[in-house]
């Protein structure tokens, strides 16, 4: 390695002689951002000790979710196009369908394939927010669990398919002239569970997708095979309930939701940390 | 002095060590052998050409990216495996991390929520001070200017109060007046127990506040000098013969 000649001058003199030219009150100010030499001792080991012990895992969790659900709020780009597309669906759905053909029979699959496939085109958007300005880098450095980051991410999808099925089964309802009075809460029920499972997956591959230059092609090609067994359980149970059938009908689709959800959700929480390896 | 310099500086390990740390891409070697240790409070510089690995180097510092070989560990704890570690450490990179959509303050919490500071809101509010962005705190950071986002980068590197400071190219984008309050922070960051590297091929920027020079050049630690050993305008010299000679 090189070695440099030593030159006979202070060079700190010349750093605080430049920093009083050039810096006023601001100056001054930048000590609020670094506890100064002269800070309160105590009030500053009080404050680390509390920082040291880092936020529990559900205000993480808490914390993914909510900045996500505030970027769709500002932005209203996945609920737009999610809905804007559902909805034509639903449209192409109504005229594509012959009269002849008791709609009620069929409604259930095509409620769940629109809202598959309107749901596939906001999953892309979910990651993509994350690498504008390198945010998930930041986020990945910060003491964060990486479960935590997943069920954050889980929960915020949740929220904007939820809202999403809102309005797509009123206007299949509408279209197709159907009835939901009497069982809705079984209905909530099963919307509930596939969506979870749906959003387990979907997130997971989100994360997979968007590390790749292909990724808005190989999610759906990645996720849909995976999702067979929520949409089969979600269209049958959709399918009893929307033609009338008691709700003791739908307990054993219910279960199985509830179980392929907890499967989904503890490996893919699991493997989340793996995925987000460099 | 904090508790988390406290515990690092109790534990005598050094703020940061890298040992035999490599990174390739494929076969092209971004960073290669390099050992180094860092006291608490020291603050290093290294310069370096486009090219030169120097943004490999500080991201596998702060275990963004992780080294091919080698391994890098912050006062004590390895950098990829260690929460506390990471909780040490602030990075200002080329990018912001910041979310476009999101105001000035809501970043901040957010980051404030994920490093689960104390008393959340004083000091994100604090830090918009520190920054003078008070006034546009409820304004989509979409809407700044570089500069602008820059010194809010700035606020949530050092919002969790970092022991372990990397910098690369702070000064990027930065008019004077900015320039000048980022050189103050750097001043105050000079406290003792928060130990700084900083990444630039500004060499006078770069030697400014310097405790230790380095010269980075294909991966490699071609020169490594104390500050005070170091004649600038021969190190200007030695330095373009170097990165001439290496290009």
């Amino acid at each position: 390695m090189t070695s440099l000649a030593a030159e006979p001058h202070d060079p700190a003199a010349e750093v605080r002689a430049s920093s009083d030219v050039h810096a006023s009150a601001d100056v001054h100010a930048f000590a609020g951002v670094h506890p100064s030499a002269d800070a309160d001792p105590s009030a500053d080991a009080e404050r680390d000790e509390a920082d040291s012990m880092g936020a529990p895992f559900l205000a993480q969790v808490w914390a993914v979710a909510r900045k996500d659900l505030l970027l769709e709020a500002r932005s209203r780009e996945r609920l737009l196009s999610m809905g804007t597309f559902a909805v034509l669906v639903a449209i192409v759905f109504s005229f594509a369908v012959d009269p002849a053909v008791r709609a009620r029979s069929i409604a259930g699959a095509m409620i769940w394939v629109t809202v598959l496939f309107a749901g596939t085109l906001g999953l892309g958007r979910s990651f993509a927010l994350e690498r504008e300005a390198e945010a998930l880098t930041g986020v990945l450095l910060a003491p964060v669990d990486r479960g935590a980051l997943f069920l954050g991410k889980w929960l915020a999808n949740m929220a904007i398919v939820l809202a999403v099925e809102a309005l797509v089964f009123p206007v299949f309802a509408l279209f197709f002239n159907l009835g939901f009075a009497g069982s809705l809460p079984a209905l909530v029920a099963v919307v509930v569970l596939a969506t979870a499972g749906f959003m387990a997956l979907g997130t997971l591959f989100g994360a997979i997708a968007a590390h790749t230059r292909l990724g808005e092609t190989l999610l759906p090609i990645l996720l849909l095979p995976l999702l067979a067994p929520v949409v089969i359980f979600a269209c049958a149970a959709t399918q009893r309930l929307l033609v009338g059938r008691p709700v003791s009908d739908v307990v054993s689709q219910i279960k199985m939701l509830g179980a392929f959800d907890l499967v989904f959700l503890f490996v893919c929480t699991a493997i989340f940390g793996a995925v987000m390896e460099e | 002095m904090s508790t988390l310099a406290a515990s690092a500086s109790a534990s005598g390990a050094p703020a940061v060590a890298a040992r035999g740390v490599e990174k390739w891409y494929g076969p092209l070697p971004a960073v290669r052998g390099i050992d180094f240790t860092l006291a608490p409070g020291q603050f290093l510089t290294v310069f370096g050409p486009n090219g030169a690995g120097k943004t490999t180097l500080l991201r596998m510092l702060c275990g963004a990216v992780k080294p091919t070989r080698g391994a890098v560990s912050v006062s004590g704890e390895d950098v990829a495996e260690s929460d506390a570690a990471r909780r040490r450490i602030g990075l200002l990179s080329h990018q912001t991390f910041l979310y476009p959509g999101l105001s000035a303050a809501e970043n901040l919490d957010f980051y404030a929520r994920l490093y689960g500071l104390a008393r959340r809101r004083e000091r994100v509010e604090q830090a918009l001070v520190s920054v003078g962005l008070q006034e546009r705190r409820a304004d989509c950071v979409r809407t700044f200017s570089r500069g602008m986002q820059q010194r809010l980068a700035l606020a949530r590197t050092l919002l969790h109060r970092p022991t372990l400071v990397l910098l690369d190219e702070p000064y990027t984008g930065l008019d004077p007046h900015a320039a000048a309050m980022l050189r103050a922070v750097l001043e105050r960051l000079k406290d003792g127990r928060t130990t700084v590297v900083l990444v630039t091929h500004n060499l006078s920027q770069g030697l400014e506040q310097a405790d230790r020079v380095v010269v980075q050049v294909a991966g490699r630690w071609v020169s490594d000098e104390p500050r005070a050993a170091v004649d600038a305008a021969a190190f200007e010299r030695v330095y373009t013969e170097r990165v001439g000679a290496a290009a």
